[in-house]
C-alpha cells in the first residue's frame, strides 16, 4: 500500500508527468489517424525511450498506450472509419449519431465511458497484481508453455477474417521468429553468414513494417483528407447524462473488456464487438442499434479502455503479450533492462504501480484533452494525408535507423512493410504474425525446458487441464461470435494474385526446409515441424481458394463453407498501394545517396507537391518545422542521422548526416 | 584500497578540454555494462583533464562482437575512445569466436570492477554449504542461458565438484532460472552479487534457500578469500578440497584463475584501445583513482555497482591476459565437459 502512494508521487514529479504528458499526446494523435493505433505509436517511440530513466519510460509508453482508444472515437463518429481496430463496432451507432446532427453526444458519451472503461481496466490490474505471486508459483514450464500455445491458437483463430488464414499467419510469424541463433546449440539459423540475422530481425522494424507502413500507404491510396465536414457543437452534456444513466452497462462491459484483455495475446480486435454483441444480447429494445442508439457507442468504448488494464495482466506477470501493442511494450521492457515475471511483483514493484498509476492517468488526460479540445482536435482530421503521410515515413525512417544505426534496418522495415500490404489487403492477420514473430523464441525454449523438466507429464497437471478447457471454450464461443456468414466471393477481384500470393508464402517454410535441414536436431527440430506445419496449411488454403475461383461443388457442406468464408479479401486499390510503397524505396534512395536529412526535406516537399501544385508554402514550413524537431531530439538524445554516399566524401556537419563528434 | 599507489599528479601534457570521449558499449541500453558505464559517466567528466563531454554509444548485436569489432577498427588512440567491456565481451576472445576481429588482450585497461558468483539450493535439498547430498541426487538440474557464453563456465564447476546428476536446462536466463528455482522445477541455482542481496537474501532469512558456495575473491597475490556477503560459505577452492580430497592445482588451479578473470574479476570494465600512449593510460587512471575517492562516488557506489572495490592499474592488464586468453588445457577441460553434456559447441 505503501509503495502504491509512493509510486503515485513518483509520478507527479513535473518530469514523470512531462513524459506521461508527451506520451498521452502522442497517443492521442496516432489513435485519431484512422489504422494507426498503439502498435505504431510505440513503435515510433522505442527508439527513443532507451536514453531514458526506465520510469520515464515506462511512463511514457503507458501514455502512448492508454489514450488511443479514446481518440480513435473521432473518426469512428465523424467520419464512420475505425481509428484503432478498438473501435469497429463503435461505427455501427456513432456514425448514425453523427448524421442525426448528434456527433457531440456521441463523442462526449464515448470519452467519458472510455474514462471510466480505463480506470476500470487500472483497477483490476491493481488487485491482480496484488494476487500474482501465487499464479506465477503455480505457472511452472509446462503451464507456461500451453500458455503460450494457446494464446498463439486464440490469436491465430480469432484475429484473422479466415480462421485458417489466421492460424498461418501465427505459424509463419514463429517461422521469421526462428530466424538466428539456435538457442540450444547455437547454430546459425537461416542467416545466410550475415552479422544483421545472427540475433534475428529487431522487433521494432517488425512493428514499424507490418503495422505503420500498410495503413500509410492504405490511407494514401483512400485519398483526401480524413473528415469531410465537421458538427461538433451541441449536446455535450446529453452524452454525459447517458453514460451516467447506463452506469451498470458500462460496468458490465468493462469487466468483460478487462476478462477478453487478460486472456494472453488475444483484446486489441475483438474486445469492441464482444462488448457490442452482449449489449445486444442484454437489451430488450434492438430496434434502435444500427441507426444511432447511443448505447452502442457507450458499451464498445468502455470494453476498449478497460482492456488495457486487463491485458497487462498476463503481460507484467508471464512476459506473454495481452494484445498486439503489448509485444512492443515487452520490447520496450527489454530495452530499459526489465524482465517480466515475479519481479515485477517482488522488486520491481514500485515500477508495475508506477505504470498502473500512468495507465489510470494518461485515460484521465486523454479524455479531458479529448473533451476539452474537442473542436480542435476534430480539425486534425481535416488535415489532408498526402501532408501527413511523408511526414510519417520520415519519423519511421529516423526512428528505424535509431534502433541498430543499421543500413540493414532499412531493408528489413520496407521488407516487412510490403508483407504488412499485402496481409492487409489479402485478409491475412499482422497481429496473428506479430505475436507469433515475437513468441517464437519462447516457444521453442519452453518446449524443451518442458520437456527436461517434465516430458509430456505436464499435460495431466491440472492447471494444464484447466488451461485447456479455457482455451477451447472460447475459441468455440467468440468464433461463433465473430465470423459471419455474409461472404460474398463474387465480390472480390484480382483472385488469381492472392493465389500467386500463396505461392510466394510456400516459399519461407520450403527454403527454411531446405536451410536448416544439414543442423544438429536440436536446432532444426522446430524450425522444421513449424515449417511442416505452415505448409500444410498454406496448401489447404490454396486448395480451398481454388475451389473458390472455381466454384467446385464440394464447398456445400458446412464446414467447407466455414473455411471458404473470406478465404479472398480486398481492401483499397492494392496497385495504388504498391505504387505509394515504391515512392519509400525511392525514399530510401535518396537516404542512401544524399543522407536522411537533405532526403527528407526533399522527399516531404516533392511528396508534397505532387499532390498539389499550390501547396509550396506548407511543404517547405512542414519540412523546415520537422527537421527543428529532429535537430534537437538528436542532439539531446545523440541520436544519429544515417549519412549517405555525400556525407562520405565531404566532411558534413551533424546536422546534415556527417558524423556526430 | 591499498591498490592505488600511484602518484596522482596531473599531468600537464594529456588535455581533453572541448573534446568529447565517445564510450562504444557493446549491449544494449539498460544492461549491466551499460548502467556501469552511465554510472562512472559524470565523474570521469569530472576528473579527466579539460572536463571532456562524455558520451556513450551503444552498439548491440551479435552477441557483443558487432560493438566489439566496431571499437576496434574505429577508435582512436588519443583517448577520446573508450570501451566498455563485460564478461560476454572477454568470453568471446576466450573461446575463439571466429567473428571476433578484436585484440581484446592488448588494449589498456582502466578500471575493473570485480563480481563475485553465488550458488545456492532449496533448503529442502541440501544442508547449508555443504553438497553431498546433491551429489547423491540423480537429477540436479540448473538453468544454462547458452553455452556459447560465461555460462559454460558452470558445466565445469559442476564437474569439477562431481556433481554426476547436474543437467542444464538450456535457454534459461539466471533471472528466469532463479523463478524456476523457486517454484522448486530446478535444483541449482547462482545469481551475481546485487540479485544474491536483493533476491536471494530474503528467502535464505525465511529458511527457504541455503548458501552452498561462492566463487571467492581472487586477490593479486592468486590468494583466494570468502566473499563478504556470504562470509560463512566456502569458496569453489575450498568445496573442490571438501570433494575432492585434495587441494586445488595445476591444470584445475589454472582453469579456475582463467574462469575467475573472466567471470569475476573482470566482470566489467572501461579499456583504452592497444595503441593508446602511457601518459593517457595515467591520464584516465589518474581520474579513476580521484573518482573512487570522491564523496558522491563513494555515497552511491555500493548501491549502484556492488561491494567489491574498483581494480585500477597495471595489475588490471594482467587480469584482461588471463581472462582473454585461456591456455590449451583449459580449452580442453571445458571441451570435455561440453561433450559430456552433447553440446555442439565448441571452445576454439
Amino acid at each position: 500500500m505503501e509503495q502504491l502512494l509512493a509510486a503515485l508521487l513518483q509520478l507527479f514529479e513535473p518530469t514523470h508527468l512531462a513524459f506521461l504528458f508527451a506520451g498521452t499526446l502522442l497517443g492521442l494523435i496516432v489513435g485519431i489517424l484512422p489504422g494507426m493505433g498503439g502498435t505504431s505509436g510505440l513503435a515510433l517511440v522505442l527508439p527513443f525511450v532507451f536514453t531514458m530513466e526506465p520510469s520515464h519510460a515506462l511512463a511514457m509508453m503507458i501514455g502512448v498506450l492508454a489514450p488511443t482508444t479514446t481518440s480513435d472515437t473521432f473518426p469512428a463518429v465523424l467520419m464512420g472509419v475505425p481509428g484503432t481496430a478498438g473501435s469497429q463496432a463503435t461505427v455501427m451507432d456513432g456514425f448514425p449519431l453523427s448524421k442525426k446532427g448528434m456527433a457531440a453526444r456521441a463523442l462526449s458519451a464515448a470519452f467519458s465511458a472510455s474514462l471510466l472503461g480505463g480506470i476500470f481496466g487500472a483497477f483490476i490490474l491493481s488487485i491482480s497484481i496484488y494476487y500474482a505471486i501465487p499464479i506465477i508459483m503455480a505457472f511452472g514450464f509446462g503451464e507456461q508453455f500451453l500458455l503460450v500455445v494457446l494464446a498463439l491458437l486464440m490469436v491465430g483463430s480469432l484475429t484473422g477474417d479466415n480462421l485458417f488464414k489466421g492460424i498461418a499467419s501465427c505459424f509463419l510469424g514463429l517461422i521469421i521468429g526462428s530466424i538466428g541463433t539456435a538457442p540450444i546449440t547455437g547454430d546459425p539459423r537461416y542467416t545466410f553468414n550475415t552479422l544483421y540475422l545472427l540475433e534475428g530481425v529487431p522487433l521494432v522494424v517488425v512493428g514499424l513494417g507490418l503495422f505503420a507502413i500498410p495503413e500509410i500507404v492504405g490511407l494514401l491510396d483512400a485519398k483526401g483528407s480524413i473528415a469531410k465536414s465537421l458538427n461538433t457543437k451541441k449536446g455535450w452534456f446529453t452524452g454525459l447524462k447517458d453514460v451516467v444513466k447506463n452506469w451498470f452497462l458500462v460496468l458490465r462491459c468493462s469487466t468483460l473488456g478487462c476478462l477478453v484483455g487478460a486472456l494472453p495475446g488475444l483484446g486489441g480486435t475483438v474486445v469492441d464487438w464482444i462488448a457490442y454483441s452482449h449489449l445486444k444480447q442484454t437489451t430488450k429494445d434492438t430496434s434502435q442499434f444500427g441507426k444511432g442508439d447511443i448505447r452502442g457507442v457507450i458499451a464498445p468504448e468502455s470494453a476498449n479502455n478497460a482492456k488495457e488494464g486487463g491485458a497487462l495482466i498476463p503481460t507484467l506477470i508471464f512476459g506473454i503479450p495481452g494484445s498486439g501493442n503489448k509485444v512492443l511494450l515487452l520490447g520496450g521492457f527489454v530495452l530499459i533492462g526489465i524482465e517480466p515475471g515475479l519481479d515485477m511483483v517482488t522488486t520491481n514493484l514500485d515500477l508495475t504501480y508506477l505504470m498502473i498509476w500512468s495507465l489510470a492517468i494518461a485515460n484521465i488526460l486523454g479524455a479531458g484533452i479529448c473533451m476539452g479540445f474537442s473542436s480542435q482536435i476534430s480539425k486534425f482530421t481535416l488535415v489532408p494525408y498526402y501532408i501527413l503521410a511523408p511526414v510519417m515515413v520520415c519519423l519511421i525512417f529516423f526512428a528505424t535507423f535509431n534502433i541498430n544505426r543499421d543500413w540493414y534496418d532499412f531493408i528489413g522495415l520496407l521488407s516487412f512493410g510490403i508483407i504488412g500490404i499485402t496481409f492487409k489487403n489479402f485478409g491475412w492477420s499482422r497481429p496473428a504474425l506479430l505475436i507469433g514473430f515475437f513468441l517464437s523464441s519462447k516457444v521453442e525454449l519452453l518446449s524443451y525446458q518442458t520437456q527436461a523438466v517434465y516430458g509430456l507429464s505436464f499435460l495431466s497437471r491440472p492447471v494444464s487441464i484447466i488451461l485447456i478447457i479455457l482455451c477451447l471454450a472460447t475459441i468455440v464461443l467468440l468464433t461463433k461470435q465473430k465470423f459471419d456468414n455474409n461472404y460474398r466471393s463474387d465480390l472480390i477481384k484480382g483472385k488469381l494474385t492472392q493465389i500467386y500470393y500463396i505461392v510466394i508464402l510456400l516459399c519461407l517454410p520450403l527454403s527454411m526446409i531446405w536451410f536448416t535441414s544439414s543442423l544438429d536436431y536440436r536446432a532444426n527440430l522446430f524450425p522444421i515441424s513449424l515449417s511442416v506445419i505452415a505448409l500444410s496449411l498454406l496448401v489447404f488454403i490454396l486448395i480451398v481458394k481454388i475451389a473458390d475461383l472455381k466454384n467446385l461443388t464440394f464447398l456445400n457442406n458446412t464446414f467447407m463453407k466455414f473455411a471458404r468464408s473470406n478465404i479472398f479479401e480486398i481492401s483499397g486499390n492494392f496497385n495504388n498501394q504498391l505504387f505509394y510503397y515504391f515512392s519509400f524505396i525511392g525514399f530510401l534512395l535518396m537516404n542512401f545517396i544524399f543522407g536522411f536529412p537533405i532526403a527528407a526535406a526533399l522527399f516531404i516537399n516533392i511528396f508534397i507537391l505532387f499532390h498539389n501544385r499550390k501547396a509550396y508554402v506548407s511543404s517547405i514550413c512542414i519540412s523546415a518545422v520537422l527537421m527543428v524537431i529532429l535537430w534537437s531530439l538528436s542532439s539531446l538524445l545523440t541520436l544519429q542521422f544515417p549519412n549517405g554516399l555525400i556525407g562520405l566524401l565531404i566532411d558534413l556537419p551533424w546536422w546534415l548526416g556527417g558524423q556526430m563528434n | 584500497m591499498s591498490l592505488f599507489s600511484f602518484a596522482s599528479i596531473g599531468n600537464a601534457d594529456v588535455n581533453f578540454a572541448g573534446k568529447t570521449v565517445t564510450w562504444v558499449v557493446p549491449f544494449k541500453e539498460g544492461g549491466g555494462t551499460s548502467r556501469f558505464a552511465r554510472f562512472i559517466q559524470p565523474f570521469l567528466k569530472k576528473y579527466l583533464p579539460g572536463n571532456p563531454d562524455v558520451q556513450i554509444m551503444h552498439i548491440p548485436g551479435g552477441g557483443a562482437i558487432k560493438g566489439s569489432n566496431y571499437f576496434e577498427k574505429n577508435a582512436k588512440a588519443d583517448g577520446t575512445f573508450i570501451f566498455g567491456c563485460s564478461t560476454s565481451v572477454i568470453v568471446n576472445v576466450a573461446t575463439g569466436n571466429p567473428l571476433v576481429k578484436y585484440n581484446l588482450s592488448e588494449y589498456r585497461p582502466v578500471v575493473l570492477l570485480p563480481q563475485n558468483t553465488h550458488w545456492f539450493t532449496r533448503s529442502d535439498l541440501a544442508e547449508p554449504h555443504d553438497l553431498s547430498k546433491i551429489k547423491e541426487r540423480k537429477l540436479v538440474l540448473y538453468a544454462l542461458k547458452t553455452p556459447a557464453s560465461a555460462d559454460l563456465f558452470h558445466i565445469w564447476i559442476y564437474e569439477k565438484l562431481g556433481i554426476k546428476g547436474a543437467k542444464p536446462i538450456p535457454g534459461l536466463s539466471s533471472s528466469g532460472g532463479y523463478q524456476a528455482f523457486l517454484r522448486g522445477e530446478i535444483h541449482l541455482s547462482s545469481h551475481g552479487a546485487a540479485n544474491y542481496v536483493k533476491k536471494v537474501k530474503p528467502e535464505i532469512e525465511k529458511g527457504k534457500v541455503v548458501d552452498l558456495m561462492t566463487l571467492g575473491i581472487i586477490g593479486a597475490d592468486g590468494s583466494v578469500s570468502r566473499n563478504p556477503l556470504a562470509p560463512n560459505a566456502p569458496t569453489f577452492p575450498e568445496m573442490y578440497e571438501k570433494v575432492n580430497g585434495k587441494k586445488l592445482e595445476g591444470d584445475d588451479l589454472e582453469a579456475y584463475y582463467a574462469i575467475g578473470a573472466a567471470w569475476s574479476q573482470a566482470s566489467k570494465a572501461m579499456m583504452l584501445p592497444a595503441d593508446a600512449s602511457d601518459e593517457i593510460v595515467k591520464a584516465y587512471r589518474d581520474a579513476a583513482i580521484k573518482m573512487t575517492n570522491d564523496p558522491e562516488f563513494k555515497a552511491k557506489a555500493v548501491k549502484a555497482l556492488g561491494p567489491f572495490p574498483l581494480i585500477i592499474g597495471e595489475e588490471a592488464g594482467e587480469i584482461i591476459k588471463k581472462a582473454a586468453v585461456f591456455s590449451d588445457t583449459t580449452k580442453k577441460q571445458l571441451n570435455a565437459a561440453l561433450k559430456k553434456h552433447k553440446f555442439t559447441y565448441r571452445v576454439q
